[in-house]
C-alpha cells in the first residue's frame, strides 16, 4: 500500500446501458481515506459508477485502477483479483437485500467468507452496536422480522463488520427514517474516522450528505472534469 | 354416498387394526417415493441449479426439454422402463422388472423434470439482488453459487413437495413396472385400483384418504423442517 497515492483512478471510463451511454467520466481520482459525495440528476450515473468502484460491472471502456493496480475484470480473466477487490471494497446497494438468514448469520456472512471463524459473535455484535442495533435484541432476528430502516442499518452492519477499505454507499438515506438515517451516517463517519475507510456516498439529500462528505462531484458534469465544490 | 362415509370407518379400522396388506401397500409406497424421490433430489437439484444459474450454449433448448418432460404421461414412462428392463430389453438382466426398485426407477424419471426444471425456474426468477450483496459481501465463485442456490431454498423444497405429490398418486408406472404383486409391488394407489376394479369402493377410499394423510404427514414435516432450519440460522449470535 503506498502512502498517499489514490484508491481509486478512473480515466477516460464509459459505460452503456441497453445502447445507451449511461456513463462518462474523463478523469477522477479517489483519495485514500476521504469522504467522496456524487451527486447528480436521475440517470446521471451515480449507481452505474458505484457498481464499477465495487467491481460488480465492468465499464464499456476506460481503464480503472484500485490501489495503483488496473484492474482487468471479465469472465475467466482474473476473477480471483476480482473477488479480492471486493473484499476491499464493499457497496450497500440503494434497496439493500437481506439474505433469508437471521442478522447474526447476515452480518457474519461476510466475515465466514474471508475465512474467519473465530471472533465472530465479537464481530457482529460490534457491527451490530455500530448502527444502533442493540445485538441482544437483533442479532436472533429472521430477515423478515425487520422493518425497512432495521434492514438498511443490518445490512450496513455487515459492510462494517469486514472493515473494508472502501466503503460504497448508494443513496443510503433514500427511504429512511430520520433515526435510521442518522444512525448511518454516524456508522459510515465512524467507519472513516476508525478504520480510515474511503467513503464514496451517492444521493440526492444535500444536507445529509453535507455532514458526512468533504468533497463532491456532480457525474452530470464530470465528463467535463467540473467538480460541483 | 354411505359408501364415502363407510369409506372413513374402514380407513380407521384398517389403520389401527394393523391389517397387514394394506400396511404392506404403505410401506412399499413409502419405501419407493422415498427411493425415488432420493434419486430425483440428488440429479434434480444440481441439474436446476445448472439449468437456472449458469448460461451455456443450448440452455434454453434443455430447459425446454426438461419444461416438456414435466408433462409425461406416467404410462408412457411405464412402458419405456418396461422396455428397457422386461427380459429382452437392454436391462433385462438387472432383475428391475416386478420390483419396488423398478418402480422407483420410473418414478424418478417422472420427479426428475419437475425437481430440475420448478428449481431452475427459481433461480432465474431469483431477485437480482442475491447476486450483488453476496459479492460486496466478498463471496468467492464457489460460494456465489452456494449461497445462491440457498436464497432459493423455500422454492427447491416446493418443487421437492410437487414432484412428491405426481410420484405418490401415480398409477401408470406402478402398475406396468410393478405389477401390482400383492405383499411387493403392491403400492397404495395400485391396490386403489384394484379394489376399485373389485366394486369395493370402502377399501379404495380408505385407501385414497391414507394417501392423503401421507401426503399431509410429508407437508407438516417440510414446514417442520422450514422452522427449524429458520431457527438454526439464528446463529446464538447474541452472546
Amino acid at each position: 500500500m503506498s502512502g498517499e497515492s489514490p484508491l481509486y483512478v478512473l480515466e477516460n471510463i464509459a459505460a452503456a446501458h441497453g445502447g445507451r451511454t449511461v456513463l462518462r467520466i474523463g478523469a477522477l481520482e479517489i483519495r485514500r481515506g476521504e469522504a467522496l459525495g456524487l451527486v447528480g440528476p436521475n440517470g446521471s450515473g451515480k449507481t452505474t459508477l458505484l457498481r464499477i468502484l465495487a467491481f460488480l460491472d465492468v465499464p464499456a471502456s476506460g481503464r480503472l485502477f484500485f490501489d495503483g493496480r488496473e484492474m482487468h475484470p471479465g469472465p475467466g480473466n482474473g476473477a480471483g483479483e476480482m473477488t479480492a477487490a471486493r473484499r476491499r471494497a464493499t457497496l450497500l446497494l440503494q434497496e439493500p437485500y437481506l439474505l433469508r438468514r437471521s442478522v447474526f448469520e447476515n452480518v457474519a456472512y461476510g466475515l465466514k467468507a474471508r475465512g474467519k471463524r473465530k471472533g465472530l459473535a465479537e464481530a457482529v455484535n460490534a457491527a451490530l452496536d455500530a448502527v444502533g442495533l442493540p445485538p441482544a435484541s437483533f442479532a436472533s432476528r429472521l430477515w423478515f422480522e425487520l422493518s425497512g430502516g432495521e434492514k438498511s442499518r443490518v445490512a450496513l452492519a455487515a459492510r462494517l463488520a469486514v472493515q473494508p477499505e472502501a466503503l460504497l454507499l448508494d443513496e443510503p438515506s433514500a427511504n429512511l427514517d430520520a433515526e435510521s438515517a442518522l444512525a448511518v451516517r454516524d456508522a459510515a463517519a465512524a467507519a472513516r474516522s476508525s478504520l480510515g475507510a474511503t467513503l464514496v456516498v451517492a444521493g440526492h439529500h444535500h444536507e445529509w450528505m453535507k455532514g458526512l462528505c468533504d468533497r463532491f462531484v456532480d457525474l452530470s458534469a464530470l465528463s467535463d472534469g467540473r467538480e460541483s465544490r | 354416498m354411505d359408501y364415502l362415509l363407510e369409506g372413513l370407518v374402514t380407513a380407521v379400522k384398517l389403520l389401527f387394526s394393523g391389517d397387514e396388506s394394506t400396511w404392506s401397500a404403505v410401506w412399499a409406497t413409502v419405501k419407493v417415493s422415498a427411493l425415488s424421490m432420493s434419486v430425483s433430489l440428488a440429479l434434480g437439484v444440481p441439474a436446476g441449479f445448472v439449468l437456472g444459474y449458469a448460461r451455456f450454449p443450448g440452455r434454453k433448448a434443455l430447459r425446454l426439454v426438461s419444461d416438456t418432460f414435466m408433462a409425461l404421461p406416467t404410462v408412457l414412462i411405464g412402458l419405456l422402463v418396461y422396455a428397457f428392463i422386461c427380459r429382452r430389453g437392454p436391462l433385462g438382466g438387472l432383475g428391475l422388472l416386478f420390483t419396488l426398485r423398478g418402480i422407483a426407477v420410473g418414478q424418478a424419471m417422472l420427479a426428475l423434470p419437475i425437481v430440475a426444471s420448478l428449481t431452475a425456474e427459481a433461480l432465474e426468477g431469483q431477485d437480482p439482488r442475491v447476486r450483488d450483496t453476496l459479492l460486496t459481501l466478498g463471496a468467492s465463485r464457489s460460494r456465489l453459487a452456494s449461497g445462491t442456490l440457498f436464497e432459493a431454498r423455500h422454492a427447491v423444497m416446493a418443487a421437492a413437495v410437487n414432484a412428491y405429490g405426481r410420484v405418490s398418486t401415480e398409477v401408470g408406472i406402478s402398475l406396468m413396472v410393478g405389477g401390482n404383486i400383492k405383499w411387493q409391488t403392491r403400492t397404495i394407489t395400485t391396490a386403489i385400483s384394484l379394489e376399485t376394479g373389485m366394486g369395493e369402493f370402502a377399501t379404495g377410499i380408505a385407501l385414497g384418504l391414507i394417501l392423503l394423510l401421507m401426503a399431509f404427514a410429508v407437508n407438516i414435516s417440510l414446514s417442520f423442517f422450514r422452522r427449524r432450519a429458520g431457527l438454526a440460522l439464528t446463529g446464538g449470535g447474541a452472546s
